[in-house]
């Protein structure tokens, strides 16, 4: 068997804690995944990633950094990571999505703190997770209060950087995260010794972006009816986009899709033509969270996407190419990342919208509107969310949960009960 | 018990061999699936390949063919797959 063991040695890793999340992975991978029907054979790639998920990546980053190149790990889609591949290092998103790190996080964090955070902090404290052991440099931002305070932290333990992300979109707005970019550009310079110029910075804007298209692609293949694609699968595919290298996410999404776009025009799917197609929008589901999809599938529905950070909201938008300097390439950039409609903005109308939108376009019976455990900000939009949708006839119901098991028979009878009605 | 209630897993030295035999597989259209290897199997963590039973005599022919190394198969009483947070 592949034997990381000495990779995680070198890295500082508590390898007896380490193992009680290596021996739960395959069950819980299995329970969720390995248990569908008719899976696309392009899964294949992202089942490989799971099955070695501390081992391949965390080891090609460790190789980069072998050749003397950097790596920068992240927590939004608000940090732009075209200006971390345009220096030549590597940007991951760290964001933990287990269970098994949030007892870590509680021993300095607040309890009332949502799991998103606790997970990512108890991963790097309790040293279990070797893509929090290997960057160089934190990039935080300032989406919400929990994490502003939990870079403080965290900045006791690896070099921090803090991309301070507007709360409002104007025009002034705009331009102080263009600002906020390049000061990014100047850290990610000191920290790389690398120059980024027009150039670089101009193949890594289309880097990015062929990665956004084939995301986008993928999800396309999602509005047909039968869906050719489970909702868990699609959400693993960019779960995984958030740390793989970015060309290869785009061949392998492209691949899938391709696939994919096979099926739909053999009008092959994986739940029946007439399942109930469901919106799931809100909070992120960090990789291994997959709790609230398995509940709606093994329901009968199909998730048919997602208005969240894990889904369109990370790669939708893309940046404007034409720009020839790095002063434009900055204004592109800020212009499309202030497009994303986080609840971190007040007002925050484009949120909805976008929500409208999705609902008509993937043609959804039912949105669920969900936000992870003490998530004030999508917390408090979800009454916004459920006044709008209810204007325009669009069935909705709003959960809060975590990464626990302890709500899941709970949650299954919530939505069985929605499901039914929108049966009716 | 009846051969349908196991589940067959090839384990391998590195994940480069795993690779190797299920695009050899892929190609000769024998059905496997890239799976976490499962605790019962191995307590080293890393890819492995559910196999069929009855695929395993073509498998272990592909095997020898194309000189690809592998740890051991085994064999485990299939369970019902239930949800569990990791």
């Amino acid at each position: 068997m592949a034997d990381y063991k000495q990779m995680w040695t070198d890295l500082g890793m508590d390898l007896e804690k380490h193992d009680l999340l290596c021996e739960v992975l395959p069950e819980a991978f299995g329970g969720v995944y390995l248990s569908q029907q008719n899976r696309p054979q392009g899964m294949g790639f992202y089942d490989f990633v799971v099955s070695e998920i501390h081992g391949v990546r965390p080891a090609e980053m460790l190789e980069h950094q072998k050749q003397g190149g950097k790596v920068f790990g992240t927590f939004c889609v608000y940090v732009p990571d075209e200006v971390v591949f345009a220096a030549g290092g590597i940007a991951a998103g760290l964001c933990g999505g287990s269970q098994f790190w949030v007892s870590g996080g509680e021993k300095v964090l607040p309890a009332n703190t949502c799991p998103l955070i606790k997970a990512s902090v108890g991963a790097r404290l309790d040293k279990t997770c070797p893509f929090f052991l290997i960057p160089d440099m934190y990039v935080g931002e300032t989406t919400c209060d929990g994490k502003k305070k939990a870079w403080e932290i965290l900045a006791g333990e690896v070099p921090f950087h803090i991309i301070d992300v507007p709360q409002m979109k104007r025009d002034k707005d705009v331009a102080a995260f263009e600002a906020e970019i390049m000061d990014f550009i100047a850290m990610v310079e000191k920290v790389t010794g690398n120059k980024i110029t027009a150039e670089r910075l101009g193949e890594s804007i289309k880097l990015i972006n062929n990665k956004r298209k084939g995301l986008q692609r993928l999800y396309n293949a999602r509005k047909a009816s039968p869906v050719p694609i489970s909702g868990k699968d699609a959400l693993l595919v960019t779960q995984i986009a958030f740390y793989d290298d970015p060309a290869r996410c785009a061949q392998m999404a492209n691949q899938l899709a391709e696939e994919l776009e096979e099926r739909v025009a053999r009008q092959e799917g994986v739940f029946p033509a007439n399942a109930l197609r469901i919106m799931v929008s809100g909070t992120p589901m960090a990789i291994p969270n997959w709790k609230l999809h398995h509940i709606i599938e093994t329901a009968g529905a199909a998730v048919v996407v997602e208005e969240s950070c894990t889904g369109t909201r990370y790669f939708e938008n893309l940046v404007d190419e034409s720009a020839t300097t790095v002063e434009g390439q900055v204004r592109a950039l800020a212009e499309r990342y202030m497009k994303t409609n986080c609840a971190c903005f007040t007002p925050n109308p484009g949120r909805v919208e976008d929500i409208v939108r999705l609902a008509d376009e993937y043609k959804v019976d039912g949105i669920i509107d969900t936000n992870l455990q003490f998530c004030n900000l999508y917390s408090t939009e979800s009454f916004l969310v459920k006044q709008a949708l209810a204007d325009k006839g669009l069935p909705v119901m709003h959960i809060e949960t975590d990464y626990s098991e302890q709500d899941y028979e709970q949650l299954r009878t919530r939505i069985e009960a929605f499901l039914e009605m929108l049966r009716k | 018990m009846e051969s349908h209630e196991y589940d067959w897993y090839i384990l391998f030295p590195n994940h480069h061999q795993g690779l190797r035999l299920n695009r050899e597989l892929k190609e000769q259209g024998i059905k496997n699936t890239i799976a976490p290897t499962p605790r019962e199997a191995s307590t080293s963590c890393g890819m492995s390949l559910i196999v069929g039973e009855a695929d395993l005599e073509s498998i272990m022919a592909v095997i020898e063919a194309k000189s690809i190394i592998i740890e051991k198969i085994v064999k485990i009483a299939r369970k019902e797959w239930q949800y569990r947070s990791c």
